[in-house]
């Protein structure tokens, strides 16, 4: 396991991926805080809320690491390495745990990279507008807390979809579809008379948005910053498990 | 070492492996022998627990891969299809598999001068030409210095020079004990480099012997030629050999050019010539694995 794990770290640190990641990361990250301070009214950016907000944009970072979990397993099958890996660790569970855990920790690091780059930013962006610097220290760290858990999340979540899936292109569509067409289309199904439920909540996109909210939650269809972590949790958890018995069940050839 | 036992996998409407048995004892190299689609690449993969058999034993040192101590340590693959990141440096493709299978780190750069790739380490793979990727392979292989060699068509891409490295290479290794699996659709590629032969056509065992017992398969002819040729004739058939003629010379079915000559001198009778007929193991081989013989 251990072996396992030292060699999922080595692999990505051997390859360009991260590199690029954190690239397109930080461009990412710089457009939208200069955007997003340049384009605002002064009075809008002045209290320490709405700069927390503008603090939330790293979070965007959690998309980076999802595609970051998609590439490190569907990279395997994409370039056939899924074999020699296969026959240095031929324990599946100890592989999908492997690359879980890096998926986690590498998703912790580019997201937590991404908030400190937006920190640094808006520290120097803020004042150059003539607005003061109003963060504080206390509800800023639990913030970027709440958004590095559900970066950890996400970035195992996408290395058990991307063994689940296998194709590279295709896991990172289903994904996004997922994400920004068909879950809200299934919440807005649920939503609909005829059915009206909100079991929505539980979905991962809402969930990552009730780990993510600040301030008050008055509606029935957010779960708690607690409860959705324990939703996104258990869809990591689904997909951990149907990786390996995907992984174990399927012929690699 | 290896052992593989009454072995079936099917794919859909394909029978890829029906049935097949056959054994690797230590210190032999084996060629495993078969037209393209006889199910070779099926059986190693199954005997690497990477495919699922659907019933029979694949095992090696007594166990299924997966339930070996040391997998990466005992046995070294290389396989068709088997791949490597485009964007890795050689170096470091080696350096992650040793990290995985429990290989000491210093082996990384004894394997890449063992395979002569020593001044290609720092290139990423993606710049590799073929048979550099398959010396890479054969490096990832040795890695954890395993006692057993499982090889898909290892002489892919290499040159002559690397086909001629590759044999006497292989021949060390089983010099030391090691047993070897090799397989190969182009008979005389392994021809000179094997002990013994597994033939299989369609996932079945057509035959596995030496390569000297098959070249002296039922098809082995004689053509000998004797200006005593009635004399030899009887001593030959008295040894119960079957003899037939053939304008001037005469043909001796189920002989060796050895056993003829070695009749014809035990009577001093004179020869005039001695040629061993469809002996070529291409034959044999073709002959073997033709669409009438299964
Ligand atoms: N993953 C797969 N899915 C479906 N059929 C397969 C698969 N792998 C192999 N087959 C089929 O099984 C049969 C045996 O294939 P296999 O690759 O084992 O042959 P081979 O002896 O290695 O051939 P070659 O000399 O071309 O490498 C073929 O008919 C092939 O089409
Ligand atoms: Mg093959």
């Amino acid at each position: 396991m251990i072996a396992a794990l030292s060699s999922e770290w080595l692999k990505l640190r051997t390859t360009r991926t991260l590199f690029w990641l954190l690239v397109a990361l930080s461009a990412l990250m710089t457009l939208i805080v200069v955007a997003g301070v340049i384009g605002s009214q002064k009075h809008s950016i002045t209290s320490a809320k709405d700069q927390l907000d503008l603090l939330g944009i790293g979070s965007l970072g959690i998309f980076i690491a999802l595609i970051m979990g998609l590439i490190v397993s569907t990279g395997e099958f994409r370039h056939g390495t899924i074999t020699p890996t296969l026959l240095a660790t031929p324990s599946r569970t100890s592989i999908v745990i492997a690359k879980a855990l890096a998926g986690m920790f590498f998703a912790v690091a580019l997201v937590g990279l991404a908030e400190g780059l937006v920190a640094l930013e808006l520290a120097i962006a803020l004042p150059a507008k003539g607005v003061d610097f109003a963060i504080q220290g206390g509800p800023a760290a639990g913030f970027i807390g709440r958004i590095l858990i559900a970066a950890a999340l996400w970035g195992a979540l996408g290395s058990g979809i991307g063994i689940v899936i296998r194709n590279q292109i295709g896991a990172v569509v289903a994904s996004f579809a997922w994400l920004f067409i068909a879950e809200g289309l299934i919440i807005a199904i649920l939503h609909s008379n005829a059915i009206n439920s909100n079991a929505g909540r539980f979905f991962p996109f809402q969930a990552t948005g009730a780990i993510l909210t600040n301030g008050s939650r008055n509606s029935a269809d957010i779960l708690s910053a607690g409860g959705g972590m324990a939703a996104l949790g258990g869809w990591m958890a689904l997909f951990t498990i149907a990786a390996v018995v995907l992984l174990s069940r399927r012929d690699v050839s | 070492m290896i052992a593989v036992e009454d072995l079936r996998k099917r794919y859909g409407k394909t029978q890829a492996v029906d049935g097949l048995s056959f054994t690797v004892e230590p210190g032999r190299v084996v060629g495993f022998l078969g037209p393209n689609g006889a199910g070779k690449t099926t059986t190693l993969r199954i005997l690497l627990g990477l495919v699922h058999a659907n019933s029979g034993q694949a095992t090696i040192l007594g166990k299924r891969y997966s339930q070996l101590e040391r997998p990466f340590c005992q046995v070294g693959a290389v396989l068709e299809a088997s791949g490597f990141h485009p964007g890795r440096k050689a170096r470091n493709h080696l350096r992650v598999l040793a990290r995985a299978g429990h290989a000491p780190a210093k082996r990384v750069d004894e394997v890449l001068a063992t395979v002569g790739l020593e001044g290609a380490a720092k290139k990423r793979v993606g710049g590799y030409s073929l048979g550099m990727r398959q010396r890479l392979a054969l490096a990832s292989a040795l890695l954890g210095d395993p006692g057993v060699l499982i090889l898909d068509e290892p002489a892919n891409g290499l040159d002559p020079e690397g086909i001629r490295w590759l044999r006497d290479f292989l021949r060390s290794l089983a010099a030391e004990g090691r047993a070897v699996l090799i397989s190969s659709h182009v008979l005389s590629e392994v021809e000179q480099t094997v002990d013994e032969v597994v033939i299989i056509n369609k996932g079945k065992l057509v035959a596995h012997g030496s390569v000297e017992e098959l070249k002296r398969g039922k098809d082995g002819r004689v053509r000998v030629a004797s200006p005593q040729a009635k004399a030899l004739e009887e001593k030959l058939a008295k040894a119960g050999f079957v003899v037939t003629e053939d304008g001037e010379a005469l043909l001796v079915a189920g002989a060796t050019s050895a056993q003829v000559g070695e009749i014809a001198a035990s009577s001093s009778l004179v020869l005039h010539e001695l040629t061993p007929l469809a002996t070529q193991l291409e034959d044999v081989f073709l002959d073997l694995t033709s669409e009438e013989k299964t």
